[in-house]
């Protein structure tokens, strides 16, 4: 099985690629539009240096070999959404190619190209005509085209999840629309599903195919060379209208632009949390895996981590990060890290109650019991409710019932106050 | 070039021809293509592509948010329906 | 005399000044169609006009195209902005051109240019409308653009200065497309000397347009003038004996001139023409008939049936060249046609800037005297696109030229262009400058004059 995919991320620049547009999301069509992403006669491209620095980032990420110098090229064809019938793209002058993203340990997919475009505008089908938004006109893109190097489901949810997790550390908005083109062929000829919109669907399009051409093959039959489309509504793949082929989009440079000399545009900090995630692993004998989980979209986690490393015991410092994302706590100062750390390690249970004191600095108030005060509690309580002494006889977890009922009022120390309920326990058994 | 070559180019151009401009055209093109053929002659190891002219550094503008004022002098060209442009059918 | 410009800001103005000069246009415009447009102008500036494929705001621009019908604008040009900023200047109307500037006759549009020294025969193109506006009124300039010779052959035809600068020296913003890496807006005048003051309000990098540049432009005055033996070959026997003369004029003026071999020379028509098609293929594809311009009606259409309907308003060699063009970007032959031209584009330039570092190339500006327009009506698409073969070298090159008339035939003029290497604008234009001080040129016409 071969599968490849061509996946078109929005970058997030303030306007858009080639004109001064706002690239704000917003309701109202036809807002943020101009000449230029409307592409009326008399309108020049204007290339935004942000959208350079961007996607030469994600191309350094994926490993690829950055060009020095890029230029574009038109590619050809008509559809009412592409506003000159021609979209401004790379090829050849991309600003990468050549490089690879590890998904784990030992796969690796080959990345063919990494290049800057256009997006078209947003159409909507109408019965007897279509409407169009020019909004989306002209944000910019990164199209990343993999080698068909991904051989399962599993290869493929995986290859989205690592590569989601590095675009999130360049500061892409990873909620934000992703579009993708499928390639899988199970037999000889090549499948193309295009379009599809965000993840869910992909890894659902990539699932469905792959099933089909299967049964296909189980009955003697070879998948024929086409392009699909993907029908989210009935979650399945459909042949669709033949689009211009490469012959026919008759790619010219675009002469509108001249060649840009990048090699000194700085990138931004590239952050790979898989191999972070691995460093962490093989450094204090954790789980990867957990880690991962931990950072892949979180860069706050990966910042407490990387910066309490050497303070705290790993454990206990990953079992805070937990804590912080369960309680939703964006960020946190040392001071209040240091607090839940100890409650942590002092075997407390973590509850808004605590949050709200180690938030304000505050000591988390237990009501410390004496041992022998717990004990005298866990007797007062077993008085009260007598029946529970008979229902232990029969079920020994009562025991965390009772215990929990006392760590509810007292803020005990839960280990403690479970050991010494079921010794009390015991002993009153074996006193009747 | 064949018949069906041709009428391959006036589908992807979206140009519809009548049988006679088609004839003419067709023979127009052949002779053009003909003289065309000249640039072949030069068969030169060069391949240094002049994309323009002249030398140009190519600059990029700086990301910066510009509202286009005459956004209604822009949709004034075009048939619009609560905002949105009006296109043919997909 | 040097500046028209000069000379009408010194004079006073009769106070219907304007309201005579649009009297006088539209009525010889009637027979000629120099205009598209004629606007009656309110300030008291120089009249200048605009070659109808340049954006002017709330103006029809249609580059004479029936698919354009209605483009109104909601920008001005860089060039314009530029020039309406000095507030020197009174706007007259869009001159008229071959649909697109696909033509060197003028007469690849719905109203076929006419020359005012001789009616029946063909004012030059593609900006034929700026020419002969040039040749009406005294104190006038025209923005023209020039892709291939559209400024060097209409003006030789009419008997005007055309100026065509270095590729990238004029902003390009606002210029509705032909051949993007080609396409250089120039000026059309009556004097060498108003071209500069154009030169000099309109030059200079603009970030709308990405391939314009503020390189450094020259003055360079070379005493040394190259004849290309290729190109001559090309010219009409009766051309040729009197530009003979003219050369001889020159070395009495003290110019040396050297003829030289350039065989390579002949590959710039092909190259251009398929760099030209290329180009303008893709930049024809954005007219499908419903966000500007023409509008096709019936939106429940398929949009594939859609855009064919609409762009059924094409001339025929709009659709010979988006054919042609289209043809040539297939990935199949794009190597041996496109990438080959490119190439050899290169080459050229090289080949010339040689040539051009301590001297002008000369040469006459057409090969013909401005045919007849049923002549012209009935010349193959081959026959038409070798008559290029002078202005085309130095236009696929970017390099900067002027013709101007040299003597007369008649009621018609003969005119010479001279080239000059990369950003010597000045240079080629001072040689113009300094040939007006031995020669007058004639005007028939003079509307406007006080």
């Amino acid at each position: 099985m071969k599968i490849g995919l061509e996946i078109h991320v929005a970058l997030p620049t303030k306007s858009k690629l080639f004109c001064n547009c706002s690239t704000e999301p917003i309701e109202e069509p036809n807002v943020n539009i101009c000449p230029i992403c409307m592409g009326f006669p008399g309108s020049k491209p204007s290339l935004n240096e942000e959208a350079i620095v961007i996607a030469k980032s994600i191309a350094k990420t994926l490993n690829c070999k950055i060009r020095d110098k890029i230029s574009f090229v038109r590619k050809v064809y008509f559809y009412p959404d592409l506003p000159k019938s021609f979209q401004i793209t790379q090829l050849q002058e991309s600003i990468g190619f050549d490089g690879a993203l590890e998904i784990d340990n030992e796969k690796t997919i080959a990345i063919r190209r990494v290049q800057i475009e256009e997006d078209p505008a947003k159409i909507i089908r109408g019965e007897n005509y279509s409407l169009l938004d020019f909004n989306r006109s002209g944000i910019p893109l990164v199209e990343i085209v993999t080698e068909p190097d991904i051989q399962s489901e599993d290869e493929l949810k995986s290859f989205i999840f690592t590569l989601k997790a590095l675009l999130y550390y360049l500061g892409i908005d990873i909620d934000r629309e992703i579009k993708s083109d499928l390639n899988i062929s199970l037999g000889k000829e090549r499948v193309e599903i295009k379009n599809i919109t965000g993840t869910k669907n992909l890894i659902e399009a990539a699932r469905y195919e792959i099933d089909r051409q299967t049964r296909l093959i189980n009955k003697g039959m070879e998948p024929v060379k086409e392009t699909r489309s993907y029908d989210e509504k009935e979650r399945v793949t459909k042949t669709s209208r033949e689009k211009e082929s490469d012959e026919e989009y008759g790619y010219i440079y675009e002469p509108d632009l001249p060649e840009y000399n990048i090699e000194n545009y700085s990138i931004k900090g590239t952050i790979d949390p898989i191999k972070k995630a691995r460093e962490l692993s093989d450094k204090y004998s954790y789980s990867s895996k957990t880690i991962l989980e931990a950072i892949a979209f979180d860069r706050h986690a990966l910042d407490l981590i990387e910066k309490n490393q050497d303070k705290y015991h790993f454990d206990s410092l990953m079992q805070a990060v937990t804590e912080i994302k369960r309680f939703k706590l964006n960020e946190i100062d040392d001071t209040s890290l240091r607090i839940l750390i100890e409650e942590i390690e002092g075997g407390f249970q973590i509850d808004e109650d605590t949050i709200k004191s180690i938030v304000k600095h505050e000591k988390v108030r237990h009501d410390e019991l004496e041992s022998s005060r717990i004990d005298d509690e866990i007797r007062k309580f077993i008085d009260e409710n007598p029946e529970v002494l008979k229902r232990y006889v029969k079920n020994k977890k009562l025991a965390d019932y009772v215990a929990g009922e006392i760590i509810k009022r007292y803020k005990s120390k839960p280990k403690e106050v479970l050991k010494r309920t079921i010794e009390i326990l015991n002993s009153m058994i074996n006193q009747n | 070039m064949e018949g069906e070559e041709f009428d391959r180019l006036l589908k992807i151009s979206r140009i519809k021809l009548d049988e006679k401009e088609k004839q003419s055209i067709k023979r127009d093109i052949e002779n053009i293509l003909e003289y065309f053929d000249s640039v072949n002659k030069f068969d030169e190891s060069k391949n240094k592509l002049a994309f323009h002219s002249v030398e140009i550094n190519g600059e990029p503008r700086k990301d910066e948010v510009e509202k286009f004022e005459d956004r209604d002098e822009l949709l004034s060209n075009t048939k619009t329906y609560r905002g949105f442009v009006v296109g043919p059918k997909i | 005399m040097s500046s028209y410009i000069h000379e009408f800001e010194s004079k006073v103005k009769p106070k219907d000044y304007y309201d005579k000069v649009y009297e006088e246009l539209s009525k010889v415009n009637s027979r000629l169609n120099a205009f598209n447009v004629i606007i009656k102008p309110e300030q008291d500036g120089v009249p200048l006009s605009i070659k109808d494929n340049i954006c002017v705001k709330g103006v029809e621009s249609t580059a004479s195209s029936k698919i354009l019908r209605g483009y109104i604008p909601p920008f001005n040009a860089t060039v314009v902005d530029r020039i309406f900023k000095t507030k020197r200047f009174s706007f007259l109307g869009k001159t008229n051109m071959d649909e697109f500037g696909f033509g060197s006759f003028g007469i690849n549009c719905s109203k076929p240019a006419r020359n005012p020294l001789d009616e029946d025969r063909v004012a030059g193109g593609s900006s034929s409308g700026a020419a002969i506006a040039t040749a009406l009124l005294k104190y006038h300039v025209a923005i023209a653009e020039s892709t291939g010779g559209s400024i060097s052959s209409p003006a030789a035809f009419c008997g005007v200065i055309g100026f065509t600068p270095t590729y990238s020296v004029i902003s390009r913003y606002g210029l509705i497309d032909y051949a993007n890496s080609l396409d250089k807006i120039g000026v059309m005048a009556r004097s060498a000397d108003d071209i500069r003051i154009m030169l000099d309000i309109t030059k200079g990098k603009d970030p709308r347009d990405p391939t314009s540049t503020n390189t450094k432009i020259t003055d360079l005055h070379h005493k040394k003038l190259v004849v290309i033996d290729e190109l001559l070959d090309k010219v009409d026997d009766k051309i040729m004996s009197q530009f003979n003369m003219f050369i001889d004029k020159l070395k009495g003026l003290g110019y040396t001139v050297e003829n030289i071999s350039l065989k390579e020379i002949e590959l710039s028509i092909p190259a251009y023409y398929l760099i030209a098609m290329a180009e303008a293929s893709t930049n024809l594809a954005k007219f499908t008939g419903f966000k500007y311009g023409f509008k096709a009606e019936d939106f429940s259409k398929p949009y594939n049936d859609f855009f064919t309907e609409a762009r059924e308003e094409f001339g025929t060699e709009a659709k010979r060249r988006i054919i042609l063009g289209t043809f040539i970007r297939s990935a199949s032959v794009r190597d041996k046609y496109y990438s080959k031209s490119l190439i050899i584009r290169g080459e050229l330039i090289d080949r010339l800037s040689k040539i051009l570092k301590d001297a002008f190339i000369i040469s006459p500006t057409m090969p013909i005297l401005p045919p007849k327009i049923s002549e012209a009506d009935s010349m193959s698409p081959v026959q038409n696109y070798a008559a290029d073969i002078l202005t085309i070298p130095a236009n696929l090159c970017g390099l900067p030229h002027i013709s101007f008339p040299y003597s007369y035939s008649g009621s018609l003029p003969l005119s010479a262009q001279i080239v000059g290497s990369q950003f010597n604008d000045y240079g080629v234009i001072s040689f113009a400058s300094e040939w007006e001080k031995n020669f007058k040129y004639k005007f028939k016409y003079n509307i406007g004059e006080i």
